[in-house]
């Protein structure tokens, strides 16, 4: 009970810090640095840490609402978060801004790099860096699935199911949506005997 | 191949947008066919070409998918390039952003919020599984598990940390072990 309690309290706590509308200006330059900076693909894990832990335009239970309803639907992960974190924040216009200022800075870039020098293949360097930024962008992405869990819950029965979420697509190798389809009426069951049980 | 015609502009789009509501799991689910379009169907680039333009949009920071604007900036110019982006990431957000309308009418209601509880898990569990994939198909061997599982320990601990430092070291320690 007493633990119960602290959750409920915990949850309504990261709600109070949720939205105030933020200005377009505000949610494009935020964009527009993230995409100018968010090297190594996990956009995610770079969404999370800027809008989530370092401005909290968002909480934790948000942003995973959010993710999870990316993750289940086609499209560039990264880019339809982007889109549906700036219509958290701005409607449709806040959306929009976020999309455009994701966009604008890889897309000069690498406009810019592909203009000047075409043949970055082949060097054996570069391609070894590339993995090095490779191994830290997988640590900030286990970082944030870990990190925004335990922040927006405190239910054993949560982390069986993000374990076995791993397990099933991360190591065995099945195919994500039936995986998922399975995973997601035994996540909610649990979920609702949890809260009748409060 | 230049000179930005009509014909390969549509040809861009109509390849480029069935891509994007079919990838499921983010980009590089698609990356084959992607392939097999650009290179043997219509020729936008060759096969060596199409490697170093992977290879540059992996380097450029952003969502992976920066590859649709090379290769529509490879066949047609920087006009080639906005309508290849356009055409592979517009018509997920559409479809993205309708549900999540639909989604939020119902904000407030008890089963909407079981709901919301229920996918928070799946969705960190789907997190890290596209980390352990990653992981498991590089060739880089235990150093790039070692440095991504410090790299998780360390952000876990402070959470704050700016990502960018992190990353300049990894690629100054890859690239050192590279050179010597």
């Amino acid at each position: 009970m007493s633990q119960a309690e602290h959750e409920s309290a915990a949850a309504r706590g990261s709600r109070l810090a949720a939205p105030h509308p933020v200005g377009l200006g505000r949610i494009f330059l935020a964009f527009l640095r993230l995409g100018g900076t968010a090297f190594g693909g996990g956009t995610a894990g770079w969404l999370y840490r800027e809008i989530v832990l370092r401005r909290r335009w968002i909480d934790d239970a948000t942003f995973l609402g959010l993710l999870a309803m990316v993750q289940i639907m086609p499209g560039s992960n990264g880019v339809n978060l982007t889109v549906l974190i700036g219509r958290e924040l701005h409607g449709v216009a806040g959306a929009a801004a976020a999309l455009i200022g994701l966009l604008t800075a890889p897309f000069a870039i690498v406009m810019a790099i592909g203009t000047v020098y075409g043949g970055l293949g082949e060097h054996a360097v570069i391609a070894q860096m590339l993995d090095g930024v490779a191994a830290m962008v997988i640590g900030l992405t286990f970082a944030t699935g870990l990190g925004s869990l335990a922040r927006s819950t405190t239910d054993p029965a949560a982390w069986l199911i993000a374990s076995a979420t791993v397990v099933a697509i991360g190591v065995l190798r099945w195919p994500l949506l039936p995986v998922v389809a399975a995973m997601i009426p035994v996540s909610i069951a649990l979920a609702l005997v949890r809260r009748h049980r409060r | 191949m230049r000179g930005g015609s009509g014909d390969i502009l549509l040809a861009l789009a109509v390849v480029f947008a069935p891509l994007s509501l079919a990838s499921f799991g983010g980009g590089n689910a698609v990356l084959a066919d992607i392939a097999c379009q650009s290179i043997t169907v219509h020729h936008w680039t060759s096969e060596r070409e199409f490697a170093d333009l992977f290879a540059l949009s992996r380097a450029a920071p952003g969502p992976g998918s920066m590859l649709a604007a090379l290769i529509g900036w490879k066949a047609a110019g920087v006009g080639g390039a906005l309508v290849a982006t356009i055409a592979f990431y517009l018509p997920g957000v559409f479809l993205v952003y309708g549900v999540a309308r639909l989604w939020r009418r119902w904000r407030g209601s008890a089963w909407h919020a079981a709901l919301e509880r229920g996918l928070a898990p799946v969705a960190a569990g789907l997190l890290v599984s596209g980390g352990v994939v990653v992981l498991r198909a590089s060739p880089g061997g235990i150093p790039v598990w070692t440095a991504a599982i410090v790299t998780t320990a360390v952000l876990l601990r402070w959470p704050r940390l700016h990502p960018l430092p992190l990353l300049l070291a990894g690629a100054a320690l890859f690239g050192l072990a590279a050179v010597l």
